[in-house]
């Protein structure tokens, strides 16, 4: 077939109404890259395509934009609303964060400022029964290598133990004061006290110290939470008399 | 280049870049005229709006093979809608279903094909619809099974029941009409 009878043909082609031995030809000359059949074929497409245009007008549904959109690119509202949630997470996140690092802070001063109100509290004790002028003090150990200290006793208002070169003490366990009767009977419990890191301890009891009934101030090692009963034998014992 | 085919290299170049907007730009231009389309041959607007989205996701899986400067946008788009809107409905009636010709040849050459200086012709709705009216009844007939059934022509014989040479003869006489009244010239 020659292009003239071609010419014909092209527009038949595009409308896909050829039969299928002439649209095989067209094609043939196609696929051998006939620059004729292309240039005349893409003019008989472009007019066949602009008859679409008599189809009866009709308007798409708003919507359908946005459909057609939503198939290459989330909705602006979805990320919008993602990165909402994300900086909403974030927010919340810090502000837990913020929380529990504040709430840290402050059990953590509170228990520093606890600490600083029993300090207090036993300095002002020590010194008020330093003050009274029956007090006796009484020196314990005496040598640098070994547990040393002394003991103030005051029979009315309380006592005031200074240790230094205590022992070291497991995790679960306390030194534990005893006022030791002179009767005889059962050690009386006055306290319990750690010692810090150098093994050097001040601990100030209120309990009032009569020379006359008491007879030592012991300390034993302990349970924890204290006995009400030496469960060791004291490491230490010093004599009032 | 012709302003209309300036805007089409415009979108083809965002869809280059994977930019929705571009597509959102060939909707504008085409998704009207598309989704009339569909409606016109399948009868169903659901399905018509299925097939809109079919199509411009088609658009954007193969937008890397226009060449921005060559390619005929329109054309493709308003073929392919037309294609796929005649295979639904055979589909959906289950005849003709291995009849529905290739569009590979459509393809390359609307990819990279110098624009011939009818694709702005698209546009022009009013200037197709008048050249449609021109037609006469029995042409209009036989362009409509064609165009909007994808009848061929022996089959659009038996439909009206017109001996084929009849059909060529009007379908001849009908596309050299719209020709002259499209483009302005009488031959191809």
């Amino acid at each position: 077939m020659t292009h003239a009878e071609m010419s014909e043909l092209y527009e038949l082609y595009a409308l896909g109404v050829l039969e299928p031995e002439l649209a095989l030809e067209i094609e043939r000359h196609l696929d051998e890259q006939c620059e004729y059949c292309s240039e005349h074929l893409s003019a008989a497409l472009a007019m066949t395509a602009a008859l679409a245009n008599i189809a009866e007008p009709k308007a798409p549904p708003a919507r359908l934009k946005e459909r057609v959109l939503s198939t290459v690119r989330p909705p602006k509202a979805a990320r919008r609303w993602s990165f909402a949630v994300v900086a909403l997470a974030a927010a919340c996140l810090a502000l837990v964060a913020f929380s529990i690092a504040s709430r840290v802070a402050m059990q953590r001063m509170q228990t520093q400022l606890a600490g600083l109100t029993e300090e207090r509290n036993q300095l002002r004790s020590a010194v008020e029964i330093l003050s009274r002028p029956e007090t006796r003090t009484v020196e314990f150990g005496r040598t640098e290598n070994v547990a040393h200290g002394r003991v103030l006793v005051n029979r009315n208002g309380g006592f005031v133990f200074v240790g230094s070169q205590l022992p070291s003490l497991g995790s679960d366990r306390t030194f534990e004061l005893w006022l030791v009767p002179t009767s005889g009977a059962a050690p009386q419990p006055a306290g319990l006290f750690r010692p810090d890191q150098s093994g050097s301890s001040v601990h100030v009891s209120s309990i009032p110290v009569d020379a006359r009934t008491t007879k030592a101030v012991a300390v034993s090692v302990e349970p924890q939470q204290g006995s009400s009963a030496p469960t060791t034998k004291p490491f230490l014992i010093v004599p009032l008399a | 280049m012709y302003a209309d085919d300036s805007a089409d290299s415009q979108i083809i170049e965002r869809l280059h870049r994977r930019d929705p907007e571009g597509l959102a730009a060939a909707y504008d231009r085409y998704g009207r005229t598309a989704y009339a389309l569909f409606v016109r041959i399948i009868h169903d607007q659901t399905a018509a709006e299925d097939l809109v989205q079919e199509l411009f996701l088609r658009l954007w899986n193969r937008s890397r093979e226009f060449d921005s400067n060559k390619g005929a946008l329109g054309v493709w788009l308003l073929s392919i809608a037309r294609n796929m809107a005649i295979d639904y409905v055979r589909s959906a009636q289950s005849r003709f279903s291995s009849r529905l010709r290739s569009m590979d040849h459509v393809d390359a050459l609307c990819f990279s094909r110098n624009p011939t200086g009818r694709e702005s012709r698209i546009h022009d709705v009013r200037v197709i619809q008048e050249a449609f009216g021109t037609l006469s009844a029995d042409e209009k007939r036989v362009m409509e099974l064609a165009y909007f059934e994808g009848f061929s022509q022996s089959e659009i014989a038996e439909n009206i029941h017109e001996p084929l040479g009849t059909v060529k003869s009007r379908m001849r006489s009908a596309l050299a009409r719209l020709r002259s009244v499209i483009t302005g010239n009488k031959g191809q």
